[in-house]
């Protein structure tokens, strides 16, 4: 069982709130939800929607036929109206205009008439959401306006709505973050407002600086001093960042970076969503260091796999860079899984104002001060070399890859970031392996096997070239031939990948 | 407890470089605040990439050798790491005025507890005497055969538009005064700026010798005389008088008494791991 709904209208309208309460509200009757938030790079006006996606099982994309329509405004059933299904249903918005400002909260109701949800479970949201009778009106008025089309009986599943930000900040606060250093930028932004709304209660700070120059320059003294640091950016800023990334890869100072992308090259397309940056995660930054470049795949990746990057950069005075997109940060997934038990990160070094500790950007000796010699210049390079197959080692105690689908399957999907879930969903009825990539740098030995063992391999990504096929045929030598990609800013649809998939004989 | 400031590291400045002062300068302040209480362990610096900033391997206390023209964010980082710390940043003038510029007004702005220490010799001499923004107009060097068109910046009147609230400035052959300076620059509650001016012996050597414009002032906490102390040397020409002193000094709050977690971490005299 599947339904999808689409949420439209203009920006500043609220239809967030309509995706929050159903979906609330659904969660609350044992349904996985699935939010795929689609807006331009504006505050009031324009067109921006959502697309809720509502199952029984597990559900991580959008569908491109559309079972509902809530439009907000006119332009939404005109730009839309062709992706309804024959039976589809569509809900104006003025039928209930007199409602004012609470017209997002009476199309909630409407929706869950129309699903087939009791009065009560959207009256206890919306109290729970807004205490007021006002709102409460609203939405008895939007759910008596409509009639039953879905019969969504109560299940059992005991399920939690998430978004990659939130959980990327919860796996920051489960590591017992000190300081988290950003400036905006969309969309990595939703983790600084996240942790920046309860930093007292989670005794941490949150500092917005200058330019990302000094987001990377402070977070590592602010490391050197003490404080387990993060910062967080997107391409941009990222790319202002990087000649501090290169001043960890010498000063050994513990850093975890936040990179969050959108399309590009320069500014590209702000609030829609992309995989093209980990070619840079990889690589930026002069000079030869070790790193970690992880690239969770879900909310609750997010949490364990963040935790990872802050336990690995403290342990190895390494740089972690947790690698996520628009696409994960900001939609709304669901989940019966909790994460795993966080590990300890213990700062176990020596921190000012316990001793002399010095650090440097120049190549130094083990007091810190400068050095131009030629056997301690090569012999630091080595250090570094030899650092990080100490760093593999310790990888491989964590979930580097993942294997999903048919476990004996010949046909091998290999994929990365905020596309596990859609791949999940589009493979479903289908007889293939899923190998998901999560530890990107250092890169596990088992992908080889995997291709090696299976007939037929497809690479989906969401970028042009391929960032990651290209990355296996370099650490492999093995060149996969069938890629499906994706570069309009847009995620793949469950059903477009599915289609895509079956085409490759 | 002595008090052992030396490093091992072999010294490469030119012979006679007026760093070889400042270095004294800070040394002899560093003891004295030690002699006063404060920890050796306690002070941490950061510096830039120039001349200056070999001060990193001759001084045994903690930091950072940063990079260039990020002195000052990496420092401001270590004031967020722990607010307990002294904290000094050491630049360049070609460092903080060119690359560094943004990070200089902003310090102002966010006060936090530091001391930024300006090497100022008119010149980019480690990469071999280019122009900064304060070389004097018509200064030749390799990269502007030319010579240099534009007038030079006043990095005191841009210190005092920015907020800054301790503006100093200091002749570096003159050990003992800026030694006292730099003393009130680290006491000061907040951000305080101390420009140093320094001949350099190989590159534009037509700006050095000023001394015979400088002149000592007392303390100044009046915003519009300091205005009128700025004016008075343009950094151009060899008119005019360089005061040199505390040119401007304010008490503000600042930024680790502004923020519940910093203050937090100051009472209890903790970082952050015992938070």
């Amino acid at each position: 069982m599947r339904i999808n709904i689409l949420i439209g209208g203009k920006a500043g309208q609220g239809i967030n709130k309509i995706s929050e309460i159903v979906s609330q509200v659904l969660v609350s009757q044992g349904y996985f939800t699935f939010n795929y938030r689609d807006y331009p790079s504006l505050i009031r006006g324009g067109h921006n929607f959502n697309i809720l996606s509502v199952s029984d099982k597990r559900v991580g994309s959008y569908e491109t036929k559309l079972d509902i329509i809530i439009a907000m405004d006119e332009n939404t059933i005109e730009k839309h109206k062709l992706e309804l299904k024959k039976q589809g249903v569509i809900v104006g918005h003025k039928t209930l205009e007199d409602l004012g400002r609470n017209l997002n909260v009476a199309l909630a109701g409407c929706l869950i008439k129309i699903l087939g949800i009791n009065k009560e479970s959207l009256i206890d949201e919306v109290q729970k959401q807004f205490n007021s009778k006002e709102s409460n009106s609203a939405a008895e008025k939007g759910f008596e306006s409509q009639k039953q089309k879905f019969d969504l009986k109560k299940l059992n599943n005991k399920i939690s709505i998430m978004a990659g930000s939130q959980a990327v900040a919860q796996g920051a606060v489960n590591s017992r973050i000190d300081l988290y250093l950003a400036y905006p930028m969309t969309p990595a932004t939703g983790v600084m407002h996240e942790l920046a709304s309860n930093q007292i209660e989670n005794k941490l700070m949150v500092f917005q600086p200058e330019n990302e120059i000094t987001v990377v320059n402070a977070g590592l003294g602010a490391s050197f001093a003490g404080a387990k640091v993060m910062v967080g950016t997107s391409g941009g800023g990222y790319d202002l960042m990087t000649e501090g990334l290169s001043l960890q890869g010498m000063s050994e100072i513990p850093l975890v970076v936040y990179l969050a992308s959108r399309p590009g090259p320069a500014t590209g397309v702000p609030t829609y969503s992309t995989q093209a940056d980990l070619d840079v995660a990889l690589r930026g930054g002069h000079g030869e260091f070790p790193r970690v470049v992880i690239a969770p795949g879900d909310p609750i990746e997010c949490i364990e796999k963040t935790n990872e990057a802050f336990y690995l950069a403290e342990k190895f005075g390494t740089l972690s860079i947790v690698l996520s997109d628009k696409h994960l940060a900001e939609s709304e997934f669901s989940s019966d899984r909790k994460p795993k038990k966080p590990l300890k990160v213990e700062i176990k070094r020596k921190l000012l104002g316990e001793g002399i500790i010095k650090t440097s950007s120049y190549e130094h000796d083990v007091v810190g001060n400068t050095t131009e010699n030629a056997k301690l210049t090569q012999e630091n390079a080595d250090a570094r070399v030899a650092k990080y197959e100490n760093i593999k080692k310790e990888c491989s105690k964590f979930e580097m890859i993942k294997i999903y689908g048919k476990k004996n399957s010949k046909n091998l999907i290999i994929g990365w970031g905020s596309t596990k879930t859609v791949i999940l969903d589009a493979i479903e009825n289908l007889d293939y392996k899923f190998l998901q990539v999560l530890y990107v740098k250092p890169l596990s030995n088992e992908i080889k096997k995997e291709i090696q063992k299976a007939d037929k391999v497809i690479l989906v990504e969401q970028n042009v070239t391929g960032q990651l096929g290209r990355l296996i045929r370099e650490k492999t030598g093995i060149k996969i031939k069938n890629r499906i990609l994706k570069y309009d800013g847009r995620p793949f649809a469950s059903d477009e990948l599915k289609r895509g998939i079956e085409k490759i004989k | 407890m002595t008090i052992n400031l030396k490093t091992n590291q072999q010294n490469t400045w030119c012979p006679g470089c007026p760093n070889f002062m400042i270095l004294e300068s800070v040394k002899q302040t560093i003891t004295k605040l030690i002699n006063k209480g404060a920890k050796q362990e306690d002070f941490a610096m950061v510096t830039d990439i120039g001349c200056h900033a070999k001060i990193f391997d001759y001084i045994n206390i903690s930091g950072i050798y940063g990079l260039h023209g990020r002195a000052l964010p990496t420092a401001f980082g270590i004031t967020l790491g722990n607010p307990n710390l002294k904290v000094l940043a050491f630049m360049g003038d070609g460092a903080v005025y060119s690359e560094g510029i943004a990070h200089f007004i902003h310090a102002g702005r966010l006060n936090s507890n530091m001391t930024l220490i300006i090497h100022d010799n008119q010149s980019f001499s480690l990469t071999t005497g280019q122009n900064t923004p304060v070389s004097q107009q018509g200064y030749k060097s390799k990269a502007y055969p030319l010579g240099e068109f534009n007038k030079p910046m006043n990095p005191i009147k841009l210190a005092l538009a920015s907020n800054i609230n301790f503006i100093a400035r200091c002749n570096a052959k003159d050990i003992k005064h800026t030694a006292e300076i730099l003393q009130k620059a680290i006491e000061h509650k907040g951000f305080s700026f101390v420009e140093i001016i320094q001949d350099c012996l190989i590159f534009n050597k037509e700006a050095n010798n000023k001394d015979s414009l400088m002149y000592k002032i007392q303390d100044n906490k009046n915003k519009l005389k300091a205005e009128k102390l700025a004016d008075e040397w343009d950094y151009n020409d060899r008119k005019g008088k360089i005061a040199l002193g505390v040119l401007y000094c304010e008490e503000k709050p600042m930024l680790s008494e502004e923020w519940p977690q910093l203050k937090n971490l100051i009472k209890k005299k903790v970082g952050w791991k015992n938070k």
